[in-house]
């Protein structure tokens, strides 16, 4: 059962320029240690793109049981977080619209931690459609 | 920074992506979040694959490893950015590699605006994403 503060994600019904609100955390250099093994980089210093601030502020308004694939993302570096510190995200629904009749939908979001230093700016392109990913690279046996 | 010229080749990097390491870039998040990307029967259920696929964003952290070391830390980590756009899903078991060039050099009022085109390849050589990379150079 979803929280009953979320709620249910109808594309039709989300508006441009919403506001997915904000959360905080503490990033820790577990996260940290763990996002360079993760991705093999022992200087990477963003473990935020793991935590998906956009996707996070979404999940944190949103139930959204269709999904969605990652058609896209943009992301700016202005200071590498610190561990230890207190991160404030908040998000927004940047853009919605249709390209080749698939529905799309624009996240974004925008880091700082506790000292007021900008962290991160992030953006993501969602296609809310995702089993054409299994239609074009996973196509059942006969339907190549 | 004169040394910079169009066509000229950013450092590559090439990465081994597991289900472990799908798993455990997963699992740096804050929500304890079962997805197409750790889970195969929700993958199965959303996308008709019969594997989860890697976030695209480990791919952006791939291309910001390459950018990174081509610019250095002081000038990327502080004024870069990463723009890609996913072709074709990443799965465990692919090993992908990021190549990119110097694409243009624009002097701004913040310094001057270095962009490079990026791309990410499969073992099969089959391109996964595209974009670009940037970074202000003062």
């Amino acid at each position: 059962m979803p929280d009953p503060e979320v709620k249910i994600f109808d594309y039709d019904k989300i508006e441009i320029g919403e506001e997915l609100g904000s959360y905080e955390y503490t990033l820790t250099q577990e996260m940290l240690d763990n996002f360079r093994l993760s991705i093999d980089d022992p200087d990477a210093v963003f473990p935020t793109l793991a935590v998906k601030h956009d996707a996070t502020a979404f999940a944190m308004v949103y139930d959204d049981q269709t999904g969605g694939v990652n058609a896209g993302n943009e992301v700016e570096f202005f200071n590498p977080p610190i561990p230890g510190k207190k991160i404030h995200v908040t998000g927004r629904i940047a853009d919605k619209y249709m390209r080749r009749d698939k529905p799309y939908m624009v996240i974004e979001a925008t880091a700082v931690d506790e000292d007021g230093r900008l962290l991160e700016k992030l953006r993501t392109y969602q296609m809310k459609k995702p089993d054409e990913v299994g239609k074009k690279w996973h196509p059942p046996a006969g339907a190549q | 920074m004169e040394d910079i010229k169009p066509g000229q080749q950013i450092p590559s990097v090439t990465k081994s992506v597991t289900q472990d390491t799908i798993n455990q870039f997963e699992n740096c998040g804050i929500l304890d979040r079962q997805n197409i990307h750790n889970n195969p029967e929700l993958a199965q259920q959303r996308l008709g694959t019969t594997y989860p696929i890697a976030s695209g964003r480990m791919s952006v952290a791939f291309a910001a490893e390459s950018l990174r070391r081509f610019f250095g830390p002081e000038v990327f980590n502080h004024t870069g950015s990463v723009n890609l756009k996913f072709l074709r899903p990443v799965k465990g078991g692919d090993t992908i590699t990021v190549t990119g060039e110097v694409a243009s050099q624009e002097q701004t009022d913040a310094g001057a605006e270095v962009t490079v085109n990026v791309f990410c390849e499969n073992q099969n050589g089959d391109r996964t994403a595209v974009g670009i990379g940037t970074a202000v150079i003062k």
